[in-house]
């Protein structure tokens, strides 16, 4: 059990006018090795959530689990230093984080924080930047002169080569284009297919959540609303309709089709499912 | 009737590379044009042309048959309005009342007319109640309706978005959507919109598509993904409805090349009933 | 940012609240003024009640004042140790060996504290009841006489209502930039000397490149809507003076010539 939350609360500003309770008893078990869709309006306390996930943000009340660490509200926590290197955060627009002079000496800014030597954060670097799709034509440009999508690119490999076991995301594929957002989903589920990571995604794009991840968290008015499979979750339409999201166009067509009579049956998954079924119904009736 | 005119219209940023490179197309008054094209292939570029914020190399934009140069741009410039992307970086005023004023101000409208148009045009992007309202109040898709009645109440002609709903959760994104929508169904104007989403651009009435600076495709949505090929090349996607098409090709079901949901289901209705 | 007490406007209800800002700005200027008068415990005495009444009718808390007072002291304590180690006028307070502390060095640390207080009690009364925004408009409609002597009053106004508008994204953005920073190890508060100018620059460059990039979508968004700098344009936002604003200057006035007139005397 790598992440557990039992009974967590995050109140900010307490005792002031503006308080504001963004987690309320948040109860939660995040499986290992799977990964993982956070989802919920804007304001439902994803963000609070997943900054507690490497102790940005501390609880104000109950105990985080993350791998053997505990972080309770009681005591204060020592060394979240060795923790962060072990949760990756990669925050909504990661590119505004980028510094350096060169794309690969800010991609190994991370692993040298963390003691690595200088030689080691520069391999690591590089593997990461690899696994990213930056060529080592890029590698000594500097960062801030790239494409928005290269950008990116570089600041999430900035965060892979820390070598983090959990990987958190928070809106990676927000502002890209449709073609970037699927090389960046490729690489996620890449990392968590062969390199076995642990990955949470907090996204808006159920297209996406429907396609590659394995669970469904959903977050509302600082609570976990439910924790189920993506199968489960798209069930039909009524889950995301509920919280606003656009459901995958897959399940908007069979909605679409039962409603003009069609009796598309449930467990279709896949395009080429559906095709089947259609061709079926439609010729033979 | 003639809105919009550019005649190989060329820009770069950097020398040797060109951002816009050739491009001519012609737009009629009350169309509602989409421009796609991945990131980087010129569209935000080409939207600051044609709202005069760039100056074009060569070429030549004609808005109304009459050149948008430095001569004429400060009359041209009250012809078009535009609404960008990030919903922060545009909002001027201290509340949604001053933000909306902005433009009113700097026309020189006179002070004593100022709130009806500020309400009259709040109300059309629903946005009245909140016209008191702080910038940090509101949400994104909110910011952005303000942002829209802040152009509108200019009474432009023409009404660009340059990826308006880019950086909004889904909420927002439909909120947008749906105000362009209803702009559109009072046909009293242009609406040039810069997207990525496909649903979108099914809707519009006039298609273009950049690679590399270059117009790639032009035409309505129907004759633009038309041509698979080309869209794939140019990294673009086919519309939801198209890609099915295909599949149930193969399954022996072979349906017209639809934009919409609807449509396709709509076909496979009748096809079915003939059974 | 909550903690702030100085200089953060409160949104309450009150008859100080609906002045007009160039009243209060006048007012807060010419209670300034009097402040520096030499006028003596009895003068500070009158001005301290008039700040008092003047809070009390803004409806503001005492705690407010407390707290915007507050950073202040460390400097006020800091003020004494010195007035204690140079002053030696007046009589001796406390000997300790041939180290003397005398009552001037207390008085006038004493003074200054009262002067500092009375300050933050008539500034926090413009700025705790005045919108950034109005203020601003306050400031520009006080400046216009100087556009004879080329003081670009209009701009000046734009450029601090612009500066207020994006305090608090900006605030936003460091705050993101921190954390973005810190899940990358770097730590803010400790390390070594080489480590902390790293730290600070992981921290400037972003945020500067952001700044940059919304200095270009405003200046593009101000254009757009057909904003050119040195052009006349209208004013939505209309200042009106009532009733109460001159009773406020002539309170202010009055107040002012009888501190001088009490320094004078004295």
């Amino acid at each position: 059990m790598p992440i557990a939350f039992k009974d967590v609360s995050h109140v900010y500003s307490a005792g002031t006018p503006y308080e504001y309770r963004a987690l309320d008893h948040v109860d939660l078990e995040i499986s290992e090795g799977k990964m993982t869709a956070i989802v919920g309006k804007t304001g439902s306390g994803k963000s609070t959530l997943v900054q507690h996930l490497n102790a940005l943000l501390l609880p104000t009340e109950g105990t985080v689990y993350i791998m053997d660490r505990t972080i309770s509200a009681k005591e204060k926590p020592k060394k979240l230093k060795s923790l962060r290197g072990a949760v990756g955060l990669v925050f909504q627009f990661p590119e505004y984080q980028l510094f350096e002079e060169t794309v690969l000496r800010d991609t190994a800014f991370g692993p040298k924080n963390f003691g690595c030597t200088a030689e080691e954060a520069a391999n690591r670097a590089r593997q990461a930047l690899t696994l990213t799709g930056i060529g080592p034509e890029f590698y000594e440009r500097s960062p801030l002169e790239l494409s928005g999508g290269q950008k990116r690119r570089v600041a999430i490999a900035g965060i892979l080569a820390m070598d983090p076991k959990i990987l958190v995301l928070d809106e990676p594929t927000a502002g890209l284009d449709p073609a970037g957002t699927a090389s960046m989903m490729k690489l996620f589920s890449d990392l968590n297919k062969k390199m076995n990571k642990t990955i949470l995604i907090v996204t808006h794009d159920m297209e996406q959540v429907y396609r590659y991840c394995d669970e469904v968290v959903v977050v509302e008015n600082g609570r976990i609303r439910e924790k189920e499979t993506t199968a489960e979750f798209f069930r039909d339409a009524r889950r995301c309709n509920e919280m606003g999201m656009l459901p995958p166009s897959l399940i908007r067509f069979i909605e679409m089709m039962r409603e003009f009579g069609f009796n598309v049956p449930d467990g279709i998954t896949s395009e080429e499912q559906l095709a089947e079924w259609i061709g079926r119904e439609v010729k033979h009736g | 009737m003639e809105q919009i005119r550019t005649e190989n219209l060329n820009f770069s940023y950097e020398e040797g590379i060109k951002t816009i490179d050739n491009v001519s197309f012609t737009i009629e008054k009350g169309m509602y044009v989409t421009i796609i094209g991945h990131n980087g292939s010129g569209k935000s570029t080409l939207a600051k042309l044609l709202a005069g914020l760039l100056e074009a190399e060569s070429g030549k934009i004609l808005i109304n048959g009459k050149e948008l140069n430095e001569e004429n741009l400060p009359v041209l410039r009250n012809t078009i309005g535009i609404v960008f992307q990030n919903p922060d970086n545009q909002f001027i005023g201290s509340t949604v009342r001053d933000d909306i004023a902005f433009g009113l101000e700097n026309h020189r409208i006179p002070q004593p007319e100022m709130d009806p148009i500020i309400e009259k045009f709040a109300e059309k992007v629903g946005m009245t109640k909140y016209l008191n309202s702080e910038p940090t109040h509101l949400s994104g898709g909110q910011k952005q309706r303000v942002a829209i009645a802040g152009v509108l109440a200019m009474k432009p002609e023409i009404l660009i978005f340059d990826e308006a709903t880019a950086m909004l959760d889904p909420q927002g994104k439909a909120e947008i959507k749906k105000v362009i929508r209803e702009l559109h169904e009072e046909r009293d104007l242009t609406i040039i919109s810069i997207t990525h989403d496909i649903d979108e651009v099914a809707e519009s009435d006039f298609v273009l598509a950049l690679n590399g600076g270059k117009i790639a495709l032009m035409g309505t949505p129907h004759e633009v993904f038309a041509d698979e090929k080309t869209i794939t090349d140019i990294r673009l996607e086919l519309p939801y409805s198209t890609r099915l098409g295909k599949l149930l090709a193969k399954h022996g079901v072979t349906v017209k090349n639809h934009m919409t949901m609807k449509g396709l289901v709509g076909e496979l209705c009748q096809l079915h009933s003939k059974m | 940012m909550g903690n702030i007490a100085l200089g953060r406007y409160l949104p309450l209800d009150s008859p100080i609240h609906k002045m007009d800002p160039r009243a209060k700005i006048m007012a807060m200027l010419i209670m300034l003024i009097a402040i520096f008068f030499p006028s003596g415990w009895i003068g500070y005495g009158i001005m301290f009640a008039v700040a008092a009444m003047m809070i009390l009718l803004a409806k503001l808390e005492v705690g407010f004042i407390w707290r915007a007072m507050r950073p202040m002291l460390f400097m006020l304590v800091f003020l004494l140790i010195i007035n204690i180690l140079v002053v030696k006028t007046g009589p001796v307070l406390a000997a300790i060996g041939s180290f003397e502390i005398h009552l001037d060095a207390v008085t006038q640390t004493l003074y200054i504290a009262v002067r500092l207080l009375l300050m933050i009690m008539f500034t926090t009364c413009l700025t705790a009841t005045t919108k950034p925004l109005d203020m601003t408009l306050g400031i520009e409609d006080l400046l216009k006489p100087f556009e004879k002597i080329h003081v670009p009053a209009h701009e000046i106004a734009m450029l601090i209502s612009i500066a207020l508008r994006f305090i608090p994204d900006l605030i936003d953005e460091t705050q993101r930039i921190i954390k973005a920073q810190e899940s990358r190890g770097v730590d803010m508060q400790e390390g070594k000397l080489k480590e902390k100018i790293q730290a600070i620059l992981s921290l400037i460059v972003p945020l500067f490149v952001s700044a940059f990039q919304r200095a270009e979508d405003l200046a593009n968004a101000m254009e757009a809507r057909g904003y050119m700098p040195g052009e006349p344009r209208t004013r939505y936002k209309v200042l009106k003076m009532a009733g109460r604003d001159y009773i406020l200057l002539a309170g202010a006035l009055i107040t002012g010539t009888a501190m001088a007139v009490l320094a004078w005397v004295i």
